[in-house]
């Protein structure tokens, strides 16, 4: 193996794949990049087996060849290089020599054999979304995805294919978001439950692009554009029945200064328990009102006006779980829609220019007096 | 004629003497008692035979004059009242006036004593007065008490085994070495030395001589005041408590007596920090106006009445609850013992009610009144950096050493507190849940769910029936961020079912036990800084934070003199 390339080249390959190379793990190869020389250039690969990144970019290869080399230390070297050509060379035994200008190292890696394989995706059948629409499912519903290990389904966001719309849902089973955006390209309809982990991934290297490519095994989702793939293990369906649980006979219906209804919260909520973060909104013509009261610690109380004229009705929450949502909302103002103490609420956009449709729904606390 | 006839004076002594003269260990604590009250700052006992054929008891107190001696064996000769008002709240073991009586009516008798001037010697036999005459001795009293018994001779098949008869002895002797620090006591039993306490400091160091250093380094001090009340002494560890072999010594205004009930008020205030079978050795000393108890109910004074017997239970229950919320309540760490110093007590500080309150320390710092030697620190402000060992246990720096807790008793401590809170109040916080959780259950388990039902709502989890031996959960409490609710419920609803944790009596607090238990996060489980921290924290600010629902320590001292003893710095 021989080859030489910017050291610019060599640093963003390295940025793109070394992300998803685990701090930890017991399997020592996968602390390593796969570094493949080819003829059309360096390929450089890294995974935790959950998922995989794979980039390939330019160099002059002199002679094929591959090897594992520690990422850590790799991105670590490459940072510190001057901006020269990086000519690395096999020394054998799954060594190599790297120098660049008067700087030399001697690695020493792990043999490429070792190196776990890539799932078998094929990319020939593979459809295209445009990259804008898979971010903004991805920015505004991926947060609701549980993190708790008891159910692991509900650690996926679920990502549907349709023909005319794309939608994905995510929800830990207090609270939920939901996002449809009209997109056609799927070939097939499909429902994907993916990690977001690997949403992450796309996020981060596919921000750029215009349009991605996306092929499905059977256990593996595969995302590429230009010379950068993602790999991805999908999780077992089914995911649970969510449109079943979507209230659709909201009528009560608060329309909110989202920054007051946000900055409300946060002060009521210093006073919240740290375990439950349970606020008490009680709606009334024309404002809404705001109590907390933890024993052992305190009470709150705050007031702002809302435009509302259903029956006065109070309603518990869990203050990050409705901050958390407003994060996310797009617009200045939300839409509250709720019937009783005990059901979903559901928010909003309101007055959203977009052809996207997008709505989160919040579980209440019961509120005890 | 009339069938009736006055009994003869020595038969009606040998009758009254059954309720005062039990065995030769009713000798020893009434010669014992009698020493004391005539100051004796030196008693020694010897036994021969377990005392059925000698028990002697010598002592450096007053003694008699001559007519004093004369008089003391007969029945109501006391010195020490002269009124029945004098009763109320009555300083001497003796009042009544009929022990020595009472035992030289059915032994050998013979008494010895000297005041300084005078010296004489009485002997008794079977309650006859054989001989008064002068002898030359130093000031005191020597009483020896021969064949105890030797003329009713029904009474002496009853006695027990030279054994069982030197124990019970001995324990007599105990007694009175626990109410009276500052007497030498000595007990000498066929030539050897069972007991040689001299006079002792502090209370801690007696308890340790007189049970060994393992049981006094398990105990913690108690030092509580209510309704005029005060309840002072010594209670064992929780964790240490086992249904057998406990001690528990009651004392009101320095007199031993016995108290079941008073017993029963003292296991109440562990209650929820040990095993329902679990009997806690107890040293508690009441102090309370003189007029407030009785003293004279029982002819051998074991047995007392309070006036008002709520008010002592309550003053009980709160001082041993009081005690148990301390840092010094915390299990320590024990290392192979034997040649530790005997009667070495470590006991540490470890917290204050909430790391921030200094004053809450210093009074931890003042109630230790048994000595332990320790630098007196600037208020305590909590952890600096928390450890998390093998995933469950956490390891953190005190001014005093290492603390290490285990992270799923704590839990269960600061759930089982927060759930009797909310069980009894309001009711606890309760999470809608957009997917309903399904349980299959057992027809025993439905019939949990139907009878808990209150309790499992008041806790947060909303339960209906679904047909068939389904229920589905539409809400459940959130009491840690990684909390699993499905599981929870099934492993309470099958204790329940089971009939584990039957050994509480009380339908909340078993209830709240359960939760506790399967709420708790679990050992293995990884914790964040900010989670550790934050489970420290409600652990100290609980009114029990060093056990757990089960009898078992939350908390491990490892304090740094057994640090220095591992390390030979000592
Ligand atoms: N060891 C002693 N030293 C000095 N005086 C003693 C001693 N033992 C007994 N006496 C005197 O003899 C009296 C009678 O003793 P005795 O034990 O019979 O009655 P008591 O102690 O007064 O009452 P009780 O029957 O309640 O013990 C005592 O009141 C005390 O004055
Ligand atoms: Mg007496």
């Amino acid at each position: 193996m021989k080859f030489t390339i910017t050291r610019e080249r060599l640093h963003d390959g390295l940025a793109a794949v070394s992300p998803t190379v685990p701090a930890k793990t017991t399997l020592p190869v996968l602390a390593n990049i796969l570094v493949e020389a080819g003829s059309d250039g360096l390929r450089l690969s890294g995974t935790d087996l959950d998922i995989a990144v794979s980039t390939l970019v330019p160099a002059d290869v002199d002679a094929p060849g591959a090897v594992t080399l520690p990422a850590k230390k790799l991105v670590e070297i490459v940072r510190e290089l001057p901006s020269a050509a990086v000519r690395i060379t096999g020394a054998g035994e799954q060594r190599i020599n790297l120098e660049c200008g008067r700087s030399k190292f001697k690695l020493l890696g792990i043999a490429k054999e070792e190196f776990p394989n890539f799932p078998p995706v094929k990319f020939d059948k593979a459809w295209s979304v445009t990259s804008a629409d898979l971010l903004k499912l991805v920015n505004h519903v991926s947060f609701a995805a549980s993190t708790e290990e008891s159910r692991p389904i509900l650690n996926g966001v679920l990502w549907e294919l349709r023909g005319e719309k794309m939608r994905m849902v995510a929800t830990n089973g207090h609270r939920l978001a939901k996002m449809d955006v009209p997109a056609s390209g799927a070939k097939e309809s499909a429902d994907l439950i993916v990690p977001p982990k690997a949403l992450e991934q796309i996020r981060r290297l596919f921000g750029a692009a215009d349009m991605i490519e996306i092929a499905k095994s059977e256990n593996h989702l595969g995302f590429r554009t230009g010379d950068t793939r993602v790999f991805t293990r999908l999780i077992e369906g089914p995911y649970p029945n969510y449109e079943q649980v979507i209230p659709r006979e909201n009528d009560k219906v608060a329309t909110i200064d989202k920054e007051a209804l946000s900055s409300a919260l946060r002060r009521v909520g210093v006073v919240a328990s740290d375990q439950t973060h349970r606020v008490r909104l009680a709606f009334s013509s024309g404002t809404l009102r705001f109590a907390v009261s933890t024993p052992d610690l305190g009470e709150a109380q705050d007031e702002i006006a809302v435009s509302y004229d259903g029956e006065p009705l109070e309603i518990g929450f869990n203050a990050n779980y409705l901050l958390e949502v407003l994060k996310y909302m797009p617009t200045d103002e939300v839409k509250f829609s709720f019937k009783a103490p005990e059901r979903a609420a559901t928010i909003e956009p309101a007055g959203w220019d977009d052809p996207a449709a997008y709505l989160c729904l919040v579980m209440p606390l019961r509120l005890v007096d | 004629m009339g069938k009736i006839a006055v009994l003869p004076r020595t038969v009606a002594d040998q009758i009254a003497a059954g309720e005062v003269v039990e065995r030769p260990a009713s000798v020893v604590k009434e010669l014992v008692e009698n020493a004391l009250d005539a100051g004796a700052s030196a008693v020694t006992v010897e036994l021969e035979e377990g005392g059925r054929g000698l028990v002697r008891v010598s002592d450096d107190g007053t003694g008699m004059d001559r007519d004093d001696t004369v008089l003391a064996v007969e029945r109501h000769a006391t010195s020490k009242i002269h009124s029945a008002a004098e009763l109320v709240g009555v300083a001497t073991y003796g009042f009544r006036g009929e022990a020595l009586s009472a035992i030289a009516s059915v032994s050998k008798f013979e008494m010895e004593t000297a005041n300084g001037t005078d010296g004489t010697k009485v002997t008794v036999t079977g309650g006859r007065l054989e001989r008064v005459e002068p002898v030359a001795r130093q000031r005191g009293t020597t009483v020896e008490v021969r064949q105890i018994f030797y003329n009713t001779p029904a009474r002496r098949k009853f006695l027990r085994s030279q054994r069982s008869e030197t124990r019970a002895a001995s324990e007599a002797l105990t007694v009175l070495a626990l109410a009276r620090l500052d007497v030498h006591f000595k007990l000498v039993s066929d030539g050897r030395v069972l007991l040689d306490a001299p006079r002792a400091s502090n209370v801690a160091d007696r308890i340790a001589l007189l049970f060994g250093a393992v049981t006094a380094t398990g105990l913690i001090p108690v030092d509580g005041v209510s309704g005029g009340i005060t309840v002072r002494g010594f209670i064992q560890r929780p964790a240490e408590a086992r249904p057998a072999g406990r001690k528990a010594y009651l004392f009101v205004n320095g007199r031993p007596f016995r108290d079941h009930f008073l017993v029963r008020a003292a296991e109440a205030g562990y209650r929820s920090t040990i095993h329902p079978g679990g009997r806690p050795t107890l040293f508690l000393s009441i102090g309370i106006p003189g007029d407030a108890v009785d003293v004279n109910v029982h002819p051998a004074k074991l047995e007392v009445r309070f006036r008002d017997r709520m008010l002592v239970e309550r003053a009980i229950e709160d001082a041993v609850r009081g005690a148990l919320g301390g840092g010094e309540a915390a299990a320590e760490f024990r290392g192979e013992r034997g040649n530790e110093g005997t009667g070495e007590r470590s006991l540490v500080p470890l917290f204050a009610r909430s790391f921030d309150s200094g004053a809450q320390l210093d009074s931890l710092f003042d109630q230790r009144s048994t000595g332990a030697s320790s630098p007196a620190a600037a208020p305590w402000h909590g952890p600096t950096a928390i450890l998390q060992v093998l995933s469950t246990y956490l390891l953190f720096e005190t001014p005093e050493g290492i603390a290490i807790v285990d992270q799923h008793s704590a839990h269960e401590r600061v759930l089982y507190e927060r759930t009797m809170a909310q069980l009894s109040g309001p009711g606890a916080p309760s999470q809608r849940l957009l997917l309903p959780l399904t349980l299959d259950l057992s027809p025993p388990e439905l019939e949990v769910i139907e009878t808990h039902g209150d309790l499992l709502n008041a806790a947060g989890f909303e339960v209906e029936p679904f047909g068939g031996r389904s229920v589905v959960v539409h809400a459940v409490p959130n009491p840690h961020p990684r909390f699993d609710a499905k599981r929870c419920l099934e492993e309470m609803v099958a204790d329940f079912a089971r009939g584990r944790f039957g050994g509480w009596h009380n339908r909340l607090e078993r209830f709240a036990a359960t939760y506790a238990c399967r709420a708790a996060i679990k050992a293995g489980q990884t914790l964040g800084t900010d989670e550790m921290r934050d489970l420290l924290a409600r652990l100290f600010a609980c009114d029990l934070p060093p056990h757990d629902v089960h009898g078992r320590p939350t908390i491990v001292q490892l304090p740094r003199d057994e640090l220095e003893r591992r390390f030979g710095r000592a």
